[in-house]
């Protein structure tokens, strides 16, 4: 006893754990803190003179207070609609068998890797006014016109119900996984019926999982930027008058109406936080220990469940299959055809011979592997400081690093490009603006906030007293964190990098206010594709993207297998 | 072993890291050879055939360029103003120049053909040069519109057979949008002093159109596809789709009581880290044989009036009437007009 004690007591005075809370102190204070005050700042500013001026402006004009409320009203329907789609999905796939479900039941996590950009892309070419499923329609039913245009509010929701659904399918699953069965089973001998069991015992205890997805869809929802740049039509959204009032040069206004944005996102993130099953999302998000499935037995609903299963994961495919043809069209083919009238490889060649074209997918490989890695890295620290129960400030700490994730990506280069564009003794007049490395650091704060929930749900569902017993035979600090807490968290903090390495890959928001030459990213590559009017080679970056994401996951899908072995 | 393959995979992982961190030093900089950034919205087709044709001069030479809207060119400038990271800014509209050279972003330069252009199209400073002229059309599709029945003036897009037909270009990035924006509101302010005229008129435009698409492409993609039949955007753009890209449909006609002109220009950016390389690219952009091959392939009206107009396509020599502009007035007020626009016009004339 006394041994541990003493063990406990060198712990917290440990020249390590200084270290420790140096390291994150610095991170947190110089990535997060001082940006977001600069940004606040900047909107309490005019003329060089402190007031709330922009405020009042910013109250009293309707845009902007219809832009506020359609922002929120957005996020609210599209968190609705994503529960609508993902948790009875989960069931689905989670409670019963049948034939190909395992198939269909990755295919359903597949629009959660998708870049945004190339996601939009692809949606312009196959549900746009004038893409392939509008003019098949068109010529099915013989119409004079486009049967639908793909603007406004239903285009807005089916986007992101696309994209975004996800998040509960995912965090519904993992739920389910976790639920104790013989609480439904006892329900059920009492003579409760399958509603009421659903309702009394099965919600109650998902109830922490769905919170989690309403936060992460609600944040996301708000934060989207290209489908109501895209497919907005009329509708005033914050991220749009934003994005407006810069290109105006109205630097005043549009850094008032970040702010308010992220209140927004940050009051949500803080009201959420209480139900602390956030960060659950990521761990089991990539973990997947199946439990008992109950078998479909009866012929015809087994076909009908796998029907189902097929309708939709063709559905959730279709815009990647629409990318494929696209990228195989030649070049001026499909300009008003319902699907282009001639076939090539040139778009693929033209890239994978280009030096320049290349060097963008090995750009965007590069500084997303080391925001992932240095993302692992702090993480860990985070994890280790937090996870001490003694340490005061640690909510403080959870809520700080998840701030860069409740803005949205164009907030965060802002404020690091405004923080660290030229000489300033608050910063050691550290400049990142125009230099390789701004890239790289902004993909690191935007995400890694995800791989810090990820460790952090490991260790908390980590047996401390593994550790102690490690403590106790006489292990040190290191090799307790190497033998016992790492292998134990690993593969949670493993799915967690793939994710923020992953998502990197396709960051176009923040990239596109401050790449150099010498960091141009892929998605700048199919941006500018798109703007000369290259469909043909916009998309065949787009596949290649995909094949890359693909190909990583199931290294570390390989990686993860390895390491239980 | 399970602790033993998570230490190796660790090991693994921190010594990418370590070769990684390396290679992006090696990649970098530091290479002894000559550089150049430019920062342009010319788009990818034109530039790199330029800096192929100019590598082709000045092998030694690593031109860089960076496509964006002129107004992203812009912003960046300005957050780069301590740390300049471009030498040469190729492709805006006179008005977004001028901007620029009054926050002080641009760095003078007497180019050797400075008395071959109009006084009206540089800057008396030297801060800027013309290139190219761009007039701003009314574009249409053929197949849905014949051309007698296209609009033949600014005011005839208003007509409500138009309804739900037009399609404009998001103007707030835009020079183009922003300079025919600006133009409708001046054809009434002269008179009234006022902008409420000219807010009258995009009123009653806004009744009209189908769409406000977000670039230049989608534009162009859109009005060939049949989402809308008729637009309102620059006419070197409607050639290059038209021959270049495959949108044969697509036609324009000039306005007849006359079509506003922007003048693209040029110009060295202030504390350029390679001034001399960015002049040296500037000079052969804008040499006799650049102009002329621009003309001929990307059908940019050049501005230098010393080029054999013999060699220019023939439609560049048929002359059209221009439009009077009060640029100073526009450059003052077009971002509150604009800010206006946004907040109260655009879209809020639906049913």
């Amino acid at each position: 006893m006394k041994t541990i004690s003493k063990h406990s007591r060198a712990f917290i005075l440990h020249p390590s754990s200084l270290i420790l809370a140096l390291v994150v102190g610095v991170v947190l204070l110089y990535g997060v803190i001082y940006p977001s005050l600069r940004l606040l700042l900047a909107s309490l500013e005019r003329g060089g003179a402190w007031t709330l001026l922009n405020y009042v402006e910013v109250l009293r004009e309707r845009a902007i207070l219809e832009a506020t409320f359609y922002s929120v009203w957005l996020s609210v329907l599209t968190v609705l609609f994503c529960a609508l789609v993902g948790v009875p999905l989960a069931f689905l796939f989670e409670r019963y068998e049948f034939p190909a479900r395992r198939i269909f039941s990755v295919m359903a996590s597949l629009p959660l890797v998708l870049p945004p950009l190339v996601g939009t892309v692809a949606f312009i070419f196959l549900c746009g006014e004038s893409g392939i499923l509008a003019r098949a329609v068109q010529h099915l039913l013989n119409l004079k016109s486009a049967p639908w245009s793909l603007r406004g509010w239903g285009a807005l929701l089916l986007f992101h119900t696309y994209t975004m659904y996800p998040f509960f399918y995912v965090l519904t699953g993992a739920g389910l996984r976790r639920i104790d069965a013989g609480l439904g089973e006892a329900a059920r001998s009492l003579g409760a019926r399958p509603a009421r069991v659903l309702f009394r015992v099965v919600l109650p205890q998902l109830t922490p999982s769905l919170l989690a997805a309403a936060l992460l869809t609600f944040m996301t929802s708000m934060a989207s930027f290209s489908a109501p740049l895209f497919f907005g039509g009329g509708v005033r959204v914050l991220t749009l008058e934003i994005f407006n009032a810069r290109q105006r040069s109205d630097a005043p206004l549009a850094l008032t109406e970040t702010v308010v944005l992220a209140v927004i996102s940050l009051g949500a993130l803080i009201f959420f936080q209480r139900y602390e099953g956030t960060r659950r999302f990521v761990a089991a998000a990539m973990k997947g220990a199946p439990r008992r499935r109950q078998p479909i037995r009866s012929g015809a609903a087994r076909v009908i469940a796998a029907l189902c299963g097929a309708i939709f994961t063709i559905m959730l495919a279709l815009p990647v299959i629409t990318l494929l043809l696209v990228s195989f069209a030649r070049q001026g083919s499909w300009t008003t055809e319902a699907l282009p009238s001639a076939y090539t490889f040139e778009n693929y060649s033209r890239i994978l011979t280009e030096e320049d074209a290349l060097s963008v997918l090995f750009n965007s490989l590069k500084m997303s592997a080391l925001a992932a890695i240095f993302a692992l890295l702090w993480s860990l620290c985070v994890a280790s400081l937090v996870s001490r129960r003694k340490l005061r400030g640690r909510r403080i700490i959870s809520l700080l690093v998840l701030v860069p994730w409740a803005l949205p990506g164009t907030v965060v280069a802002v404020s690091i490009a405004e923080s660290y564009g030229q000489p300033n003794p608050l910063t050691g007049s550290f400049i990142l603006v125009g230099t390789f490395w701004i890239l790289p650091v902004i993909y690191f704060l935007r995400f890694m906030p995800l791989v810090v929930r990820a460790v952090q749900a490991s260790l908390e569902q980590m047996d401390p007293s593994l550790e102690e017993a490690a403590a106790s035979l006489g292990a040190r600090g290191w090799r307790r964190f190497l033998r016992v807490r790492l292998p134990l968290i690993w593969p949670g903090a493993l799915a967690g990098t793939l994710l923020a390495f992953v998502i990197a890959l396709g960051e176009y928001v923040a990239s596109v206010l401050v790449y150099v030459p010498a960091n141009r990213p892929v998605s700048i590559a199919i941006a500018a594709e798109m703007r000369d009017f290259n469909l043909g080679t916009a998309a065949a970056y787009g596949m290649l993207l995909i094949v890359l994401i693909a190909l990583s996951m199931t290294v570390a899908a390989r990686l993860e297998r390895a390491s239980k072995v | 072993m399970y602790s033993k393959s998570v230490r190796t995979a660790l090991l693994l992982i921190l010594s990418s890291a370590f070769l990684l961190s390396f290679a992006c030093k090696g990649g970098g900089g530091g290479s002894a050879e000559r550089k150049l950034t430019i920062y342009t919205p010319h788009g990818q087709d034109m530039l790199k055939d330029f800096v192929a044709r100019y590598r082709s001069v000045h092998p030694e030479v690593n031109v860089q360029f960076l496509d964006m809207g002129s107004q992203e060119v812009l912003a960046r400038l300005r957050a780069e103003r301590n740390r300049p990271q471009a030498d040469l800014w190729w492709g805006a509209s006179h008005l977004t120049f001028q901007t620029a050279a009054d926050e002080n972003l641009l760095s003078a330069y007497r180019p050797t053909w400075a008395d071959k252009i109009p006084a009206a199209s540089r800057d008396a400073q030297d801060r800027w040069y013309g290139t190219y002229q761009t007039p701003e059309v009314i574009v249409y599709n053929t197949q849905l519109v014949r051309p007698e029945d296209a609009p033949r003036d600014w005011d005839d897009v208003l007509d409500a057979r138009w309804r739900d037909k037009i399609l404009i270009r998001n103007p707030n990035p835009s020079d183009s949008m922003r300079a025919i924006f600006g133009a409708m509101i001046w054809r009434y302010y002269k008179d009234t002093n006022s902008a409420a005229g000219g807010y009258d008129w995009l009123r009653r435009l806004d009744a009209n159109v189908h769409e406000y698409t977000v670039d230049g492409a989608l534009l162009m993609q859109k009005l060939a596809r049949g989402e809308g039949a008729i637009s309102l955007w620059n006419m070197p753009d409607v050639w290059v789709y038209k021959e270049q890209k495959g949108l044969t449909q697509l036609a324009y006609a000039f306005p007849s009581s006359g079509t506003l002109v922007i003048t693209d220009g040029i110009a060295v950016v202030r504390g350029a880290p390679n001034e001399e390389e960015a002049r040296r690219f500037y000079e052969f952009v804008t040499s006799v044989e650049s102009l002329t091959y621009a003309a001929q392939k990307y059908y940019r009206l050049p501005i230098r009036t010393d080029i054999d107009r013999n060699q220019l396509p023939a439609w560049m020599n048929e002359p059209f009437k221009q439009m009077d502009m009060n640029w100073d007035l526009l450059r003052r007020e077009g971002g509150e007009w604009l800010r206006y626009w946004d907040a109260e016009i655009r879209g809020r004339q639906r049913n």
